[in-house]
This record gives C-alpha cells, sequence and structure tokens, in this order.
C-alpha cells in the first residue's frame, strides 16, 4: 500500500490546521486571564473555572446542550443514513427537496416557522421542541454526507455479494454498511456539531425556561463576554474529547471500518 | 405519487394528530395548579420565570428574594426589546415578569399581553419617585413600575480625545464630518435604528419621536454622510472595544460606558473611560417591570415586585452596574460615586433635555427599515 | 427507506414552510407579526404588497449580490484550504485517520460566538497581526488598515465556521478513491498533476459538490458573522431578514426575503449539481 503523501500537501494541510486551532488556543489561553475585560493579557488565575462552578444557570445551559445535541445527532443519523440511501437509489421527487431545503432556508425563518407551528398545536416550548427542532436540519447534512459517499462506491461488491448468495439485508450489513459507515460516522459528528453550536433556530423554539449554551452566551455577548464562557467552552471541549475517546475504545472497530 | 411518498404522507399525518393531542393535554394542567396557590400558605412561593435585561438583575439580590421567600429564580435573558417582543409575538409563554423599555411596554400593553398589577399587594410604591410614575405609556401605573434607566450618551476615551485635540460635547463629535473624521476607524455607534436615529433627530434639532418621513430622510442624510468616520454599528462589544482601547468615541448607554470605566481600571490602562449627555439631549431609557398574563406564578410575581422596590435591593443593581434608579428609597444605599455620575444621576436641568421614546406607527418603522438597510448597505 | 425520514422533513419542516409562504402574502399585523387571516369584516388579509416592496428599489438586489459574492469567496477558499487536509487524512495510515478528522472537527465544538470573538481579538488594531502588517505596510508607505470590521474580517471568520463542512465530505469521497487508478497513471508516466485532474479531481466531484452545497448556503444566509465583524459595509441578506423578523417586526416582508433567498440558492444549487454529475463513462 503506497500512499506517500507529497511535501506540499504535508505543509497546506498543517497550515490548514494551525488556523483551526489559534483561535482555539487563544480561548483556552484567555480562560485563565486574570482580567475580567479579556481583550489583552493580565495574568494568570484559575478563579473563572471557580466562578463557573458556582454560575448554576450556566450549567444547567451546557447540561442541556450536551443532551439536546446527543439525541439530536443519533436521531438525525439514523434517519439521514436511510435518507442518504434512498436519495441514491431511488428516483424521487420529494425527498431530495425535503432534505436540502432546511439547509437552505436561513435558519431564522426555519426557527420562526418552527415556533408557530409548536404554537398553533400547542405545544409546550422546551427542550422537546428544541431537538426536534434540531434533527430537522440535521438530517439534511447526514443524507448529502451518505449519498456522497454511496456516489463513489462501487456497486459490484454488493452484487457479487448477491451472487455469492446473500439475501439483500445480509448485503446492507457485511457489505454495503461497512463501506459507509465513515461516511455515516462523519455526518453523525456534523450532526452533533451543528446542534451543540446552534443558536439561532434554538433561540425561537426554546420557550421560557429552557436555555441552552449558544443562548446563554448570546446574552452575555451584549455587555462583555468575560473570561467564563471561554471556562465553559474548554470544558465542554474536554468533555465531548473524552466521549469520543470512550466511543473509540468501546467500539474499536467503530471509527477504522475501512478496507 | 410514489408508493414511498403515500406511506410518508400517512405516516406525517398520523405524526400531526398525534402532536396536537399531545399539545391539547399541556393546557388543563396550569388551570389545576392555580387553586393549589390559593389554597397554600399566606406567603407566595414557588418558581418566578424572570425574562430580563442580561446582567440588570444583582446576583446578591436575586439569592436574597430566593431565601426570604422560600422560592426558585428561572431567568431567560434578552439582549433587545425588539428581541423579546418577536417572542412573545410569535406566540412564546410561560413568563411571568418581564423587563420591558417604556417604547417596548407602549407596545405590550396596546396588545393586551399584560395583567393589570394588584397595586394592594405592592406596598413599596410608595418608595418611588414621583416623576417617574403615572406617565403617558401607562397612566396610573396600571401595568408596570419602573425599574432602572439608562441614558444613551457619547463615551470617549479621555486620552486619545485630548491627543486629538477633541472636547465631546455633543453629538456634533459624531456627526460633523470634520469633527469625527479626526478618529477616523476608530468610532461605533449602537446597532440599533431607534438610536442612531434619535441621535441624528436630536442633532437636527428634531423631535426623535417624529413620524415625518421627510424628517426621516434628512436624518438618513446626516447618518450616510457621518459613516464613513465610523468603525462599526456595534451594540455588543463596544464596551469591550473601548476598555481595550481599540474604540475612542462612541454613542452608547451609560451603564455601558460606566462597566467600561471600571473594566479598563481594573486592567490598569493608562486612560478613563468618560461619559457626557450631549448638549443637545439625549434618549432615556425607563425600564420598567411588567407581569405578563399568561404568567404561572402571578401571586409571587407581585412579591418579587413588591421585594424588588424596597430602597436597599433596588440600589444593589445600581450600585452594580451604574444604571439610574427608579427608586427615592434606594439613594441613600447608593455608592457616592455612582451618585455622583451625571450621566448616569442628571441634574433636573439635564433631565428637561432627555427625551423618551414612543412606539413608533408601522408605516413609519417600515420607512426607517428600508431607510437603515440603505444606510448599511450603500 | 425513504418513509421515516419523509414522514419527519414533512411534519417539521415542510408545514412549518408552507405557513411562512402564506405569510408572504398576509399583512403585518399592528404591532408586528402578522394580522389575522380574516379582518373584522370577514376580508381575507392578503396582499402582494411585501413582493412589490422587494422589487421597488435595487436595493435587495444589490445586497443579495454582494451577499453571494462573500458566500462565493468563502466557499471557494474553504475548497482550497480543505482539499489538502482531506486528502491527506484519506492517505494516511490507518492510526492517525481517526485523530487526523478528529482534529479537524473539534474546534468546532466550542461555541461559534467564542470563536469568532477569538478572532475579534486576533485581528485587533492591538494585536500581533495588525501591528506587523502595517509596519510591514508602512514600509511600503499605505497607511495603517485595521483588519476588524471589515469584508476581510468576514470572509476570515466565514471560511473559519465553514472549513469541516468542506473538510468532512471531501474525506468522505476521496477514502473511497481506488489506489490502484493512480498507481496505474504513475506507472504510465503520467505526472502530479495529470494524475490529479484527470483522476482525482473528477472522482472528488460528488465530494466536492456535497462540501460546497454545505458551505455556500448556509454562508449566504448567514448574519452572526458580519454582525459581529462586518463593520458599517459588512451587512448581508440575512441581517436584513434578521432585523425584519425583530426591529422592523414585518414578517411579511421577512418571509419575502426568506424566500427568495432560499430560492436563488436552490437554483443556484442546482446548477452546480449538473455540473458535478460523476461521469459515468470511461476515464
Amino acid at each position: 500500500m503506497n500512499r506517500t503523501v507529497p511535501a506540499w500537501i504535508r505543509t497546506s494541510a498543517l497550515a490548514a490546521y494551525l488556523f483551526l486551532y489559534l483561535p482555539l488556543l487563544v480561548v483556552v489561553v484567555f480562560s485563565f486571564n486574570d482580567s475580567k475585560l479579556n481583550a489583552e493579557w493580565v495574568g494568570f488565575t484559575t478563579a473563572w473555572y471557580a466562578k463557573l462552578f458556582r454560575n448554576g444557570e450556566m450549567l444547567i445551559a451546557a447540561r442541556n446542550s450536551l443532551l439536546i445535541a446527543l439525541v439530536a445527532s443519533i436521531v438525525s443519523t439514523f434517519l439521514g443514513t436511510m435518507a442518504g440511501f434512498a436519495l441514491h437509489k431511488y428516483r424521487m421527487r420529494m425527498l431530495p427537496v425535503l432534505v436540502v431545503a432546511p439547509i437552505a432556508i436561513p435558519e431564522i425563518l426555519m426557527g420562526v416557522a418552527l415556533l408557530m407551528f409548536f404554537v398553533m398545536l400547542n405545544i409546550t416550548l422546551g427542550l422537546v421542541s428544541i431537538a426536534l427542532s434540531h434533527i430537522a436540519f440535521c438530517i439534511g447534512y447526514v443524507a448529502l454526507v451518505v449519498r456522497a459517499r454511496l456516489a463513489g462506491m462501487d456497486e459490484s461488491l454488493v452484487e457479487a455479494a448477491r451472487d455469492c448468495g446473500a439475501t439483500p439485508l445480509e448485503a446492507f450489513r457485511y457489505v454495503t454498511l461497512p463501506l459507509i459507515l465513515p461516511g455515516v460516522i462523519a455526518g453523525s459528528l456534523m450532526a452533533f456539531t451543528l446542534s451543540i453550536d446552534d443558536f439561532v433556530i434554538t433561540f425561537f423554539t426554546a420557550g421560557a425556561s429552557a436555555s441552552t449554551l449558544p443562548l446563554q452566551i448570546y446574552s452575555m455577548v451584549k455587555i462583555a463576554v468575560t473570561p467564563e464562557v471561554n471556562a465553559i467552552s474548554t470544558l465542554l471541549l474536554l468533555l465531548t474529547l473524552l466521549l469520543i475517546t470512550v466511543a473509540a475504545r468501546i467500539a474499536p472497530g467503530l471509527l477504522r471500518m475501512n478496507d | 405519487m410514489t408508493a414511498h411518498t403515500r406511506r410518508a404522507l400517512l405516516a406525517a399525518a398520523l405524526c400531526t394528530a398525534v402532536l396536537a393531542a399531545c399539545g391539547k393535554k399541556e393546557e388543563p394542567a396550569p388551570a389545576k395548579s392555580a387553586p393549589a396557590e390559593t389554597k397554600a400558605a399566606a406567603k407566595p412561593t414557588g418558581t418566578l420565570n424572570l425574562y430580563n435585561w442580561n446582567n440588570y438583575i444583582a446576583p446578591e439580590t436575586v439569592e436574597r428574594f430566593e431565601k426570604e421567600f422560600n422560592a426558585k429564580i428561572v431567568q431567560t435573558f434578552f439582549s433587545d426589546n425588539e428581541e423579546m417582543l418577536a417572542k412573545l409575538a410569535a406566540g412564546a409563554t410561560g413568563y411571568d415578569i418581564l423587563v420591558p423599555t417604556s417604547n417596548a411596554l407602549e407596545v405590550l400593553i396596546k396588545k393586551g399581553d399584560l395583567q393589570p398589577l394588584d397595586h394592594s399587594k405592592l406596598p413599596n410604591l410608595k418608595n418611588m419617585k414621583p416623576e417617574l410614575l403615572d406617565t403617558p405609556f401607562d397612566p396610573g401605573n396600571k401595568f408596570s413600575v419602573p425599574y432602572a434607566y439608562s441614558t444613551t450618551v457619547i463615551g470617549f476615551n479621555d486620552k486619545r480625545m485630548k491627543a486629538a485635540g477633541m472636547e465631546p460635547r455633543g453629538f456634533e463629535v459624531l456627526f460633523d464630518p470634520k469633527v469625527a473624521c479626526k478618529v477616523k476607524g476608530h468610532i461605533t455607534v449602537l446597532d440599533s435604528p431607534d438610536e442612531v436615529f434619535s441621535a441624528a433627530f436630536i442633532y437636527l434639532g428634531i423631535d426623535p419621536n417624529t413620524t415625518s418621513n421627510d424628517d426621516y430622510k434628512k436624518a438618513a442624510e446626516a447618518i450616510k454622510k457621518a459613516k464613513p468616520c465610523w468603525a462599526a454599528f456595534n451594540s455588543s462589544s463596544y464596551i469591550k472595544e473601548m476598555s481595550a482601547g481599540n474604540m475612542w468615541l462612541a454613542l452608547g448607554y451609560s451603564v455601558d460606558f460606566f462597566q467600561a470605566n471600571q473594566d479598563a481600571a481594573a486592567a490598569k490602562q493608562d486612560f478613563k473611560i468618560v461619559s457626557v449627555i450631549p448638549t443637545q439631549g439625549a434618549v432615556l431609557s425607563v425600564d420598567n417591570m411588567v407581569i405578563h398574563k399568561s404568567a404561572p406564578n402571578p401571586v409571587l410575581a407581585h412579591a418579587f415586585i413588591n421585594f424588588m422596590m424596597e430602597g436597599k435591593n433596588a440600589a444593589e443593581l445600581s450600585n452594580l452596574i451604574g444604571s439610574g434608579n427608579a427608586n427615592a428609597a434606594a439613594m441613600e444605599f447608593i455608592k457616592p460615586e455612582v451618585k455622583a455620575n451625571v450621566s448616569v444621576f442628571p441634574d433636573a436641568e439635564t433631565m428637561k433635555k432627555l427625551r423618551q421614546l414612543r412606539l413608533l406607527p408601522a408605516a413609519q418603522r417600515q420607512e426607517r427599515g428600508r431607510l437603515w438597510t440603505e444606510i448599511k448597505v450603500r | 427507506m425513504a418513509g421515516p425520514p419523509l414522514a419527519y422533513l414533512i411534519v417539521f419542516f415542510a408545514i412549518p414552510t408552507l405557513l411562512m409562504v402564506v405569510a408572504s402574502f398576509r399583512v403585518a399585523g399592528e404591532f408586528g407579526g402578522l394580522a389575522p387571516l380574516r379582518s373584522e369584516n370577514a376580508d381575507w388579509n392578503l396582499s402582494l404588497n411585501s413582493y412589490a416592496r422587494f422589487f421597488e428599489t435595487g436595493l435587495y438586489l444589490e445586497l443579495f449580490a454582494k451577499s453571494l459574492v462573500y458566500a462565493l469567496v468563502t466557499t471557494v477558499l474553504c475548497l482550497v484550504l480543505a482539499y489538502p487536509v482531506a486528502w491527506l487524512i484519506a492517505h494516511s495510515a490507518k492510526k492517525y485517520r481517526d485523530l487526523l478528522l478528529l482534529l479537524v472537527i473539534l474546534p468546532f465544538w466550542s461555541n461559534f460566538l467564542i470563536r469568532v470573538y477569538a478572532w475579534m481579538i486576533i485581528l485587533g488594531p492591538e494585536w500581533a497581526l495588525a501591528r506587523v502588517l502595517n509596519a510591514v505596510l508602512g514600509l511600503v508607505g499605505i497607511g495603517p488598515v485595521t483588519l476588524m470590521f471589515s469584508p476581510f474580517a468576514v470572509i476570515v471568520v466565514l471560511v473559519y465556521v465553514h472549513l469541516p463542512f468542506m473538510v468532512l465530505p471531501l474525506y468522505a469521497n476521496l477514502e473511497k478513491h481506488d489506489p490502484t487508478l493512480l498507481d496505474a497513471a504513475r506507472d504510465l508516466g503520467a505526472p502530479a498533476w495529470q494524475r490529479f485532474r484527470y483522476i482525482t479531481w473528477p472522482l472528488s466531484l460528488p465530494g466536492v459538490f456535497a462540501g460546497s452545497a454545505l458551505v455556500f448556503i448556509p454562508a449566504f444566509g448567514i448574519f452572526a458573522v458580519p454582525d459581529l465583524v462586518g463593520g458599517t459595509d459588512g451587512i448581508m441578506i440575512g441581517n436584513v431578514i434578521k432585523q425584519q423578523f425583530l426591529e422592523a417586526r414585518d414578517w411579511p416582508f421577512g418571509s419575502v426575503l426568506s424566500i427568495v433567498l432560499t430560492v436563488s440558492a436552490l437554483v443556484l444549487t442546482g446548477l452546480a449539481a449538473l455540473a458535478a454529475r460523476p461521469r459515468r463513462s470511461a476515464a
């Protein structure tokens, strides 16, 4: 298996990674900044983390964000993979439009539309309404990624399996699924990201008492983002890193289903 | 229509029906809790849903209230009146107390979104400053009680202004290109058509509550002339930009400049952030406490409003963020340096020059929106 | 296979959207929002007024064009930056692949607003980047430039926020490419750029398309980024839509803008899809 990577690609990729990480580094480093202002480095302190654990609202918001993201990514990965399949296999008219459109429509439109929809059905706004809204726009992303994956997949492998006597289900489980799994995982990672970060749609569908991290932070943005927010971001990052590591340990083959 | 689509539509119809059924079941629940409240002990308790500006109540005050009434305050935040109104207009419910500014208050009253206040439950009303009660927005304080106020003023970095040979006194420092462009690229104004148009009106000597389209065109022209000297329309991070020393002159809220100055001092900067009420006048924003008509816990809400009208409690906000205080009994609890700040507590002469904004009729809102877009695009 | 996702999307997307389309023909309520469908005298409160307003001045079309340019530039830059990364991950040894992929995703689990704020610090006039740049420009005699509150800042942050959405689909596609094709081409004497142009690039088109769609479309309608770092000139169509729903509270007009935005985005995407159709004919 001869896969050498040319130097210039390696350098550009490295540059891209640096570009990705610089602001993150700023966020983490400045979470220890002894300055409420957080515009320039003043001194080192862990006081903000201490303050964070006394800030009940921030913690609840973080918990809600994680919970919603988990539910949304699981459900949308399921539905999105099915959709990706259907898009690839069948000549459908409605599905492609419905899948792409939530991504094409400005979030704010979807946010208000969903709010009006929930209110008209007298559904109380809260964590559930937020999750339902997130799933709606995550399905599209997963479906597109899965479809791109399927588009390049070699159909003959599936045919070969069928010729060898496999049932459609077996062919799917042992041939197709492993081949598209990287796409599925990639899609679900995307969905989780989108849900945690979402602001606009969540803003309109959250109702009176539900709060997520982006909502909490945006309110503070109007005054000044204190290092407390940097602190919780750092913690959130560590938590998700931990989750992924655990997931990789539990299902060692999960992320490495290549070949 | 393919088999898939037919099945899906059927499923969709079922889902919607189920959701609708689930939804309706929610309704009886609040009704059940109401009789329970009145039968409960004399002292109000429970959960209070407060929809407030961010950083607009001192944490100590919240804690004290929760302890005294064995209650829990659930806070949700907004950063703009329009945000709050948009959410309510789309039908969001479940809030007990809202804190709208006067012109937003007008909208809420006209829409019938508020519960009348039971003055018998608000004995501390006597503490409030009479000049801020019984306003044209809410005659007799039927629905609201004033909470805190701030003014929209000019704030600046004293060191940089001296270096540029500028002495900000009035709006000419923002709107006259000859003056403003001396510090080009270091000026921000609020990202709010309400505030910027009002500032332009006051500069031109026009009443900010005008409804004449011609006046709006004149104001838009003045803004467009000055815009090249400005760096940004910013209502969010301009405080930070000022205390970091990146922005030197801004149109902003008195409470924000108070904060910026404190932050600059904490960061040991070599300049002060000073704010002045422009000679031509300024906009006064009075924020009020109201009870939403669908409030789950109106009894506790009344108790909260009464609690906030106690001198000591009301003073805590002023001491924290430098907001103007509508409470006469609070004045003795306010720190002297806050009391002395003229932008926060203007004297009687200056108070006359301050204007509160009224609700803009729909047609003017549309026209102003179009002009605002034009200002930003061209 | 298509049933469940289709049903979900109909309930939670198609129906709310239909509500919006109807809203664009309705009249704004007196205090904002929507007027009741039927007024007191049982007339239908419907009109084409909002659409008329859109085409009245060239203002909104100008705004659309501007947003389009921003979104296109962002997409192209993302593609240029993401391709090497996706290529690197796809061609890395298996044990590093997950890590590299993870490293792409990780920055984007921090909150979006924080990352924008961090860029505001980095691009601020007092920081190293601006100082160095201005020092260099000063040598050539160009006056000091501010990086923050400018179209430059908007593009930088837009690219930053959308980069992973380009990397992931590209990677998912590149990962499947049959290495023997490239080996064969190399054996036949084709130089690297030819191998890329005639083999890798055409095969990667579906991934390119997926990634581009995932970047272009949200970037076209975004409002938060130009709002925070755009300065006095940095407004995009998304900002005006937000303004219609919040400050102006003119929901019918906001719905009109959103519908035009959606239709134009879909049309452009459709055209791109045609261009990116995988060539089934033998290479």
